[in-house]
């Protein structure tokens, strides 16, 4: 393998690994404060205990998620050295202002962790609340910086040089604001089916039933607003993409052919050496629509783009479809939810949480995939039509074993992190609440 | 505005070797403590560091993040050439990090603790000793800045630069550091009973710090590293050290009448004054390498992009700094009046 499909593969695993840690440290906050806020109002023990179960959740997470994005900040210049020294000072705003939202976030969750029954307890749940919210800035903030990549602004690029700096346009860059929702409201959507999932498990083997279900709620709701509002975000998302990205979009839809009335794939086996797309559910005119609003639009084809633009089509568009189909599926089961609120006879059938402990790893899957749609989806760029990843590799060899480090590293930080948290729940189990 | 970042990224790297120093130095005390005491230096550590040290780690990435956004040219260099120890570091930080929040977070006491101890130990002793050796890279001399790897043997780009005597000396004059800031903290925070013991190590890791400096500065000399022949040479470096020197007294009078205060203004003075003495021998070249030397100040981004980036570290630093002295206080790092 070669040094840049081993910085590649380094960098994919890495950042695979860290959003998880990452959108579970910054969503997990809110379920917690709820429950504080629940504590606080009702006095009822089990709010009490699940906090403090959830605060020791949100102290794991963040920590490798904190360790983990420490690495990235410097796995940036470490893989992609040449894209750092002309990227760096152009985008730096949002990195040096998520820098700044991190460090607050680390010195509210100092307060939070260490803070009970040392400091007012209404000061001590507003520490837990800018935890949240300085979480999610600092999540923003990066994935603005991540949009740059996709819709580079800011500065005028002229004979190989990047002249006319302008930090601010980069930061409020073409893609920011509809990259940054979706980010966010998937992330809500997956921490809250996955941190319910859990807890619908426990419910399903029958174990401290009146926390588990007050646990799942506050998790489920959140989940399942966000998984409804997000269809709303993917539209935005899509007919930005078809403006900027027409390559990405194509990519995405496996559309080679450039046609008005374009039709939309459902599923289908990519053949990228005869450029077809075989065993598709087709709908009519349905991709013109999606992209421009218009049934009757042209959608240019991957045809039409020259060879050396174009990303690898089956991995992106496979991706695209594992993310669309799996958020739909919580969509519908996040209803179910609301259905069983009114109809109560649903919720007393134990396959209803077993249904909801299967979707525990179905929002982060989906969540993966729209990463891999948007960053191989822009390949061969780093910088969307200005730099190509591999002009930005770093010149050391050898790139491979730095990979393999990681690849242990973090298996085993995984393999430790969910024994940990089984061992929580355990402990949770065994306590008595009464 | 250039001053402004400057002042920035000067102020986070003393807090970062101060701060996160004391908590790489939290584990190595613990390291090199006897059975019974690990335990007690085990339990101190996590009242005193547990809230903060999370916050004491960030000032690196605002290192990190100062110098690729304003010195992109400089951060270049670093990460090229130093890929191989900055990786090293990485790895110690992760490890050292989970461990820490593992043994006190896991939901059961039992045998992982011992495996979660020595993992946050040696990594707390490895960590900074691969930051030092990163630092001493950049004063060694060996470093070759150069567009044609091809040129040069991977040994000779990746490797000697900071694997030679001099990086390494200089990674363990670090690490005995921040055993030396722990110590003299840990004074503070331990009853009376156990007082003594902490006073005991504040005088050895003292004294453990003044040799490595001297063998530090010896090996340099001996061997015509450009560092330390102008290190000795330049007057303000001179003067720095000499009053560094003569602080030295007060300062192990101060840990033997265990004062809390002022044991750890000084110490911190101490640190304040080497590293200001280390940056100012050739500044603005920060790296001395063998084939050419780099001046930050050559490498400094685009005045606008200084200009914002100037604004959002004012802007951050006002958010950032009460909270923090705050959270300091709050949890007794700073002992604001001596009890």
């Amino acid at each position: 393998m070669d040094n840049l499909d081993a910085a590649r593969l380094q960098m994919a695993f890495t950042l695979i690994f860290h959003i998880v840690f990452a959108c579970i440290g910054m969503v997990m906050p809110f379920f917690m404060i709820v429950a504080h806020k629940k504590w606080l109002n009702t006095r009822n023990k089990v709010y009490l205990e699940l906090t403090k179960s959830w605060q020791k959740g949100v102290a794991i997470f963040f920590v490798v998620g904190a360790v983990s994005g420490t690495a990235l900040s410097f796995e940036l210049g470490l893989l992609w050295p040449e894209f750092m020294k002309y990227a760096g000072p152009i985008i730096g705003m949002p990195f040096s202002l998520e820098g700044a939202a991190f460090f607050v976030e680390a010195i509210a969750l100092g307060f939070y962790l260490y803070g009970w029954n040392k400091i007012p307890e209404k000061f001590h749940w507003l520490t837990g609340v800018i935890v949240g919210i300085s979480g999610v800035t600092s999540g923003i903030l990066v994935v603005s910086a991540n949009g740059w990549m996709n819709a580079p602004s800011g500065f005028d690029y002229i004979n190989g040089e990047f002249l006319n700096i302008d930090p601010v346009k980069a930061f409020f860059n073409p893609a920011w604001f509809t990259q940054a929702l979706h980010m966010t409201l998937a992330a809500f959507t997956a921490t809250g089916f996955a941190v319910a999932g859990i807890h619908a498990y426990q419910i399903y083997k029958q174990r401290q039933i009146e926390l588990h279900k007050k646990a799942f709620k506050i998790a489920i709701t959140f989940g399942t607003v966000a998984a409804i509002l997000q269809p709303l975000s993917g539209d935005l998302s899509a007919k930005d993409i078809a403006e900027r990205q027409p390559v990405k979009l194509a990519a995405m839809e496996a559309h080679y052919n450039t046609q008005k009335g374009a039709p939309l794939y459902i599923g289908g086996i990519v053949d990228e050496e005869n450029e077809k797309v075989t065993y598709k559910i087709e709908i009519p005119k349905a991709l013109s629509f999606l992209a421009f609003g218009d049934f009757n639009a042209e959608v240019k084809g991957l045809k039409d783009f020259p060879d050396d633009v174009k990303p690898p089509v089956a991995i992106v568009h496979y991706a695209f479809q594992v993310m669309v189909g799996l958020g739909t599926l919580l969509l519908v089961v996040g209803i179910l939810f609301f259905i069983s609120l009114k109809k109560t006879a649903l919720s007393e059938n134990n396959k209803f949480w077993m249904l909801f402990a299967l979707m525990a790893p179905i929002g982060f899957i989906a969540l993966e995939a729209g990463w891999i749609v948007t960053e191989v989806g822009r390949q061969p760029w780093i910088i969307h039509n200005v730099m190509k990843t591999k002009d930005a590799v770093t010149p050391m060899p050898g790139m491979i074993y730095s990979f393999y480090m990681y690849v242990i590293l973090y298996s085993i930080l995984t393999i430790a992190v969910s024994w940990l948290m089984a061992r929580q729940i355990k402990l949770l189990n065994q306590s008595n609440l009464s | 505005m250039l001053y402004v970042v400057l002042t920035f990224l000067l102020v986070s790297l003393l807090l970062y070797v101060i701060l996160a120093g004391a908590d790489f130095g939290a584990g190595i005390v613990e390291l090199f403590s006897t059975k019974k005491n690990q335990q007690l230096t085990k339990k101190t550590i996590y009242r005193v560091m547990g809230p903060v040290w999370e916050a004491n780690h960030i000032w690196i990435i605002i290192l990190v993040v100062i110098l690729w956004v304003g010195f992109p040219q400089f951060y270049n260099i670093l990460v090229v050439f130093l890929h191989i120890p900055l990786t090293l570091v990485l790895l110690g930080i992760t490890l050292r990090g989970v461990a820490f929040v593992f043994r006190h977070y896991d939901a059961y006491k039992d045998k992982s603790q011992i495996l979660y101890d020595w993992m946050f130990r040696i990594a707390s002793l490895l960590t900074p000793i691969f930051l030092g050796m990163t630092a001493g890279a950049m004063l060694s001399g060996e470093l070759i800045i150069t567009n044609d790897y091809q040129a040069y043997t991977f040994k000779e780009l990746y490797i000697t630069p900071w694997f030679n005597w001099f990086a390494i000396l200089v990674g363990c004059f670090f690490a005995g550091l921040c055993a030396f800031l722990t110590s003299i903290l840990l004074i503070g925070e331990s009853n009376p009973d156990n007082r003594a013991i902490y006073v005991r190590k504040s005088r050895y890791t003292t004294i453990a710090v003044i040799s490595i400096g001297f063998l530090v500065l010896s090996y340099g000399f001996i061997n015509n590293v450009a560092f330390i022949t102008d290190f000795i040479k330049n007057p303000y470096t001179i003067a720095l050290i000499g009053i560094s020197a003569i602080l030295i007294m007060p300062l192990l009078q101060s840990i033997k009448n265990a004062k809390k205060v002022l044991s750890r203004t000084l110490a911190g003075l101490q640190v304040v004054l080497i590293l200001l003495a280390a940056f100012i021998t050739h500044f603005p070249v920060l790296i001395l390498g063998a084939n050419a030397n780099i001046n930050i100040l050559e490498t400094v981004a685009s005045e606008k992009t200084i200009q914002v980036l100037g604004i959002s570290l004012i802007v951050g630093g006002l958010i950032i700094l009460p909270g923090l002295f705050h959270l300091l206080k709050s949890f007794k790092m700073i002992k604001v009046l001596e009890q």
